[in-house]
């Protein structure tokens, strides 16, 4: 049993543990950088909705608004998607 | 497993002791989505030969209820009507390539050029250089310098690290939500659980609504940069 698993233990290289880490590393960066975003996209529709419903007249002008501010928010989603395509695919 | 993702078909040339490498399958769907958008001009504008009594057709209609899209949502956000004007072909002209080259991604075997980096990064240094273009010929020389330190001078690589990085933010998106939206596609084409329904549903998801969203957004980003960089 020992034997088995120091076996196993020589086996793996360090490019074994690199890939792992990358590819842990792109999961931890797309999981956690998706959460800042979300809620902001969300406080964003959530009031934007508020003022259509008080004020159904400004529809156009607070959808505008509101899709320039995700848009805006949105960018350190992509940021954080542009590092985890780095780590999987480039380094 | 994540390995044919990335691959590019990239063609070396070598003009002396210059190099230059193309993406291939980038330029060839760019030229036809030119050519798409010149031929459906070409025809359309056939049926405009109207008088303005007479009842619109119905190609008249889509083209008009287009224009007002544009229009309406977006070079209306301009601070001056004259600016509005002049810029109103280029925005649409962004807005519309833009458009057709997220959604001919649905159709089997085409690619949508908006996948490419330097796709989308040519479209930031174009806004890019048309904002500064139009602030100086709006402001004049000296109060454009000047621009950079208001309010106060410690604040110029500050004010200089924010014009660059409007480009970079600007094309980036674009690039991220349509490569973004490819990888997620093509990791749901390799399950064989999946491989039917949900492919085709979130193709057309990333296609269609994402493809529209994004194009809107890019062109009322492009409106709102070059409108910041003319007022202030």
């Amino acid at each position: 049993m020992l034997q088995e698993a120091q076996n196993v233990v020589s086996q793996i290289s360090g490019a074994d543990i690199a890939t792992a880490a990358k590819y842990i590393a792109a999961g931890i960066c797309m999981g956690i950088g998706a959460i800042g975003p979300a809620i902001g996209e969300g406080m964003a529709a959530a009031h934007a909705l508020d003022g259509m419903a008080r004020q159904p007249e400004m529809e156009g002008a607070l959808l505008r608004t509101m899709v320039l501010g995700q848009a805006i928010t949105e960018s350190t989603g992509i940021y954080s998607l542009l590092i985890a395509i780095v780590l999987l695919f480039v380094i | 497993m994540l390995g044919p993702i990335g691959q590019k078909l990239i063609a070396h040339v070598s003009i002396g002791s210059f190099s230059f490498s193309f993406d291939l399958i980038t330029i060839i769907m760019s030229w036809i989505v030119i050519a798409l958008l010149v031929i459906l001009a070409l025809t359309l504008r056939r049926s405009l030969h109207q008088d303005v009594d007479e009842k619109p057709n119905r190609v008249q209609a889509l083209l008009d209820a287009l224009i007002d899209l544009v229009k309406g949502q977006l070079t209306s956000s301009f601070s001056s009507d004259q600016l509005a004007r002049e810029l109103f072909p280029f925005i649409a002209t962004l807005f519309l390539f833009i458009l057709v080259s997220n959604w001919i991604s649905i159709i089997p075997y085409f690619e949508s050029p908006t996948k490419d980096l330097n796709v989308t990064f040519s479209f930031g240094l174009l806004v890019f250089f048309m904002s500064q273009f139009f602030a100086i010929r709006r402001k004049g020389v000296g109060k454009y310098f000047k621009g950079f330190i208001e309010p106060y001078p410690f604040m110029l690589p500050l004010n200089i690290v924010g014009e660059i990085a409007k480009p970079l933010s600007h094309s980036f998106r674009l690039f991220g939500n349509m490569f973004g939206g490819a990888i997620m596609l093509s990791i749901m084409y390799m399950f064989p659980m999946t491989s039917w329904i949900v492919p085709i549903g979130l193709n057309l998801f990333y296609g269609l609504f994402q493809g529209m969203i994004q194009a809107f957004v890019f062109s009322l980003l492009a409106v709102a940069y070059i409108n910041v960089a003319v007022e202030t």
